[in-house]
């Protein structure tokens, strides 16, 4: 079995799909010859042809608009934005087209597309390229947004996101594509979007991550539990759009308290949903108002501010330990 | 040795144009201080320094093209010159840099962690053991903090809500009945209330007639409570006259208003309005000294216990949220638990919850008192006769209608200086009534 990063993960399952189903194209800006700016497609045109596997010029809107036509007719394109903070020149074409496709055409056409990008921060990288705007794709109707956090999962995700018959923004954490391996079976298998991961049962409280912070999650958690007698419940979300509530309620009826921990700014972000959703499904059963650890509500900061705005274990730690004092 | 590559800064470009150093060898810079400015076919950039250090080596020179992958500049950061690579097998740690993993690779932009650390197998079944939790209730917030703050675990009551749910009632219901087993633990000898037999009490000698009267069970109860607050809360008193012409004048007029209603008005609902008042600017009265867990506990409720003499002893009914009551209905409700307690009528729950007692024992003709707080309160005001009095008046000896007031309070959380600021309040409302009709 394979011991490969997420990185490694990205171009194992668009290989083995791609020699599977010969109707999936993989292109994007250096997607071709150089195998993507994080070199997620590495070798691939080299294997699959430039028919298959090439090179656009720089303009997301022209990738994802030209995605939708290739969707309705037959093919499976997977293409990269090479980082989520300049996909805006595409979000016209991905709230006005690829969102609306199958509505506008009362299923008729069908819109099998994945649209990846690098996002978040952490890597101590100039403007416009440590954003999570993951709340502007989930809050149009029309897309799945996932998000893995390990190599087992990106291979998973993206197996069952290419399988979609409706389109997929795939966000992929770049702080964490080579920070660790993991065995990733040589198999097909596919795991479900929508559905959450429970990474680890607990009694206390419920923390729901995704991305990069479920591994600050878990250090946090190992943090608490040896050293506070903490009995924390991880829930790995994997799946932004459609969030799966099921997982979420059954695990805060049993804990009482709830804790989402994202990157993105706190504003309008993806927890007030789940506060929200747990306050619809779970209101009774709480000891703690349900709470957020998030980013900060402003621009993320260049490399010599950015730990200010990054969440990390200390501040998840304080906050739980605080939730369960409640 | 840091040596600072240049990385992609976006877009996928491969090559720049060095503009202008922005230090010279030797320079100290600083993490995130701009190294150099560097323009590319699409932007001009500035580019930080990923470390503290020196400026040991400058590998280009200004107007050069450099390429991404390049070596530009090597700052002394206190670490020793050994590759990334060795340094990262040799700690076992995760290395930062600019991915350059063979010749391949070109850089991306910022720094990518590259890691070697293994994470478990994934198993879709993790997690998926079961843990027996406990059973927990169905109960609002608000419900969870009423049997918080009662002591009362939620979980072991069964609530008469839909579905089970627990209902303040039920946690009322609970308490109640913790109280009363806690007492036949008490009278069992073996809580709390052990400290009454930790006193070696010395035996009573008798030099004459005496009779023997058995102690009433409320007689009893009431001696605890006595032992219990003057045991636990160190007091301390404030005393002062209130001249209180104005309210008895006022008493007058609003006494025939009341009694065409039916309800007997005495100056205490008066005294309760003007208590509730300042409680709210001194909240330190209204609370409680939790030992325990080192908290003073602030009441944002104002439940007034009122002593009342009755035949069997003293009780303290309470008149609840006096804050949000009028005059007349306060005067209405206190004079239905007076005469309840003096029937034994009233029920337990009219006796409990009280933040801060009154007793009148001008009531009976006492002038001067020194009352006993109500455990777990923080203070007690006592109440003397109303008498006439020469005082001084703008320099002129008047005749004038004055209550001496004493203030007990407990000294552990309430000082001397707050202790007659708020006996200033009282005073303030009741020397001039009309406030307590504006506020």
């Amino acid at each position: 079995m394979p011991l490969l990063n997420n990185i490694g993960a990205l171009t194992y399952a668009l290989e083995q799909e791609m020699e599977k189903d010969k109707s999936v194209v993989v292109y994007g800006e250096d997607a071709g010859l150089e195998g993507g700016v994080f070199r997620a497609t590495k070798g691939l045109q080299e294997k699959f042809g430039e028919k298959r596997v090439f090179d656009t010029p720089l303009a997301e809107a022209g990738i994802v608009g030209s995605a939708v036509g290739m969707a309705i007719n037959g093919l499976k394109p997977v293409v990269e934005i090479q980082f989520s903070g300049f996909m805006l020149p595409a979000y016209n074409q991905i709230v006005a087209h690829v969102a609306r496709m199958r509505n506008r055409s009362r299923s008729r056409y069908k819109l099998p597309m994945v649209i990846r990008m690098p996002y978040g921060g952490g890597v101590r990288s100039p403007e416009h390229h440590s954003e999570s705007p993951e709340t502007l794709f989930a809050h149009i109707p029309g897309l799945k947004v996932v998000i893995p956090s390990t190599p087992y999962d990106t291979k998973g995700l993206l197996l069952s996101a290419i399988r979609e018959e409706d389109p997929v923004i795939f966000m992929e954490p770049k702080r964490i594509y080579r920070a660790f391996k993991q065995e990733v079976p040589e198999e097909d298998y596919t795991i479900p979007i929508g559905k959450a991961k429970v990474v680890k049962k607990g009694e206390d409280i419920t923390v729901v991550a995704w991305g990069a912070l479920v591994r600050e999650a878990s250090k946090a958690i190992k943090t608490l539990e040896e050293k506070e007698g903490i009995s924390v419940e991880l829930i790995d979300l994997r799946t932004i759009s459609p969030i799966d509530k099921e997982t979420i309620i059954e695990s805060v009826k049993k804990t009482g308290r709830f804790l989402v921990v994202h990157e993105a700014v706190k504003s309008f972000g993806p927890g007030a949903e789940l506060i929200s959703i747990v306050n619809e499904g779970a209101f009774l059963y709480l000891e703690a108002p349900p709470s957020r650890v998030t980013g900060l509500d402003v621009t993320v900061p260049l490399p010599k501010s950015e730990h200010f705005f990054m969440v990390d274990e200390r501040r998840i730690m304080d906050k739980i330990k605080e939730l369960v004092k409640y | 040795m840091y040596k600072f590559k240049f990385a992609d800064i976006g877009e996928g470009i491969h090559e720049g144009k060095l503009l202008k150093w922005m230090f010279d060898v030797g320079d100290e810079v600083k993490d995130g201080d701009t190294l150099f400015l560097v323009e590319t076919d699409k932007v001009n950039a500035e580019i930080p320094s990923p470390v503290d250090g020196v400026i040991k080596k400058l590998l280009a020179e200004e107007g050069d093209t450099i390429h991404v992958g390049d070596v530009v500049v090597e700052i002394d950061d206190g670490e020793e010159s050994e590759s990334l690579e060795e340094k990262s097998e040799k700690k076992g740690e995760t290395r930062k840099e600019t991915i350059d993993e063979g010749k391949d690779m070109a850089g991306v932009v910022g720094e990518l962690e590259v890691g070697e650390d293994v994470l478990e197998s994934s198993d879709e079944n993790e997690g998926k053991e079961e843990i027996t939790s406990k059973k927990k209730s169905l109960a609002t917030p608000v419900a969870r903090k009423l049997a918080k703050d009662l002591g009362i675990d939620i979980n072991s009551i069964s609530g008469s809500g839909a579905n089970g749910r627990v209902m303040k009632e039920d946690i009322y219901k609970a308490s109640e009945m913790k109280e009363k087993s806690d007492q036949k633990d008490d009278s069992k000898g073996n809580n709390k209330k052990s400290y009454i037999k930790d006193i070696d009490i010395p035996k009573i000698k008798i030099d004459g007639e005496v009779e023997r009267v058995k102690v009433s069970k409320m007689r009893k109860t009431i001696a605890e409570n006595m032992v219990l607050s003057k045991s636990v809360i160190p007091h301390a008193s404030s005393m002062d006259d209130f001249d209180v012409s104005e309210l008895v004048e006022f008493r007058k007029e609003q006494k025939e208003i009341a009694d065409k209603q039916g309800i007997k008005l005495t100056y205490m609902p008066f005294i309760i309005k003007a208590i509730t008042l300042a409680l709210k600017e001194y909240p330190i009265l209204n609370s409680s000294y939790d030992m325990e867990n080192e908290e003073i506990i602030l009441k944002k409720y104002y439940n007034i216990g009122i002593a009342v003499d009755t035949p069997e002893g003293l009780m303290v009914p309470v008149v609840k949220n006096a804050d949000r009551k009028g005059i007349l209905e306060i005067s209405k409700e206190m004079n239905d638990l007076i005469e309840k307690s003096q029937n034994r009528t009233i029920g337990l729950e009219n006796l409990r919850g009280g933040t801060f007692s009154i007793t009148n024992y001008g009531a009976v003709g006492s002038t001067y008192g020194v009352p006993v707080i109500k455990y777990p309160e923080a203070a007690i005001l006592g109440i003397g006769r109303i008498t006439k009095k020469p005082v001084v008046k703008d320099g002129e000896i008047v005749i004038r209608d004055i209550v001496p007031i004493s203030l007990s309070i407990d000294h552990r959380i309430i000082d001397g200086a707050d202790a007659g600021r708020f006996l200033n309040k009282v005073k303030e409302y009741l020397q001039d009534p009309m406030l307590l009709l504006l506020s």
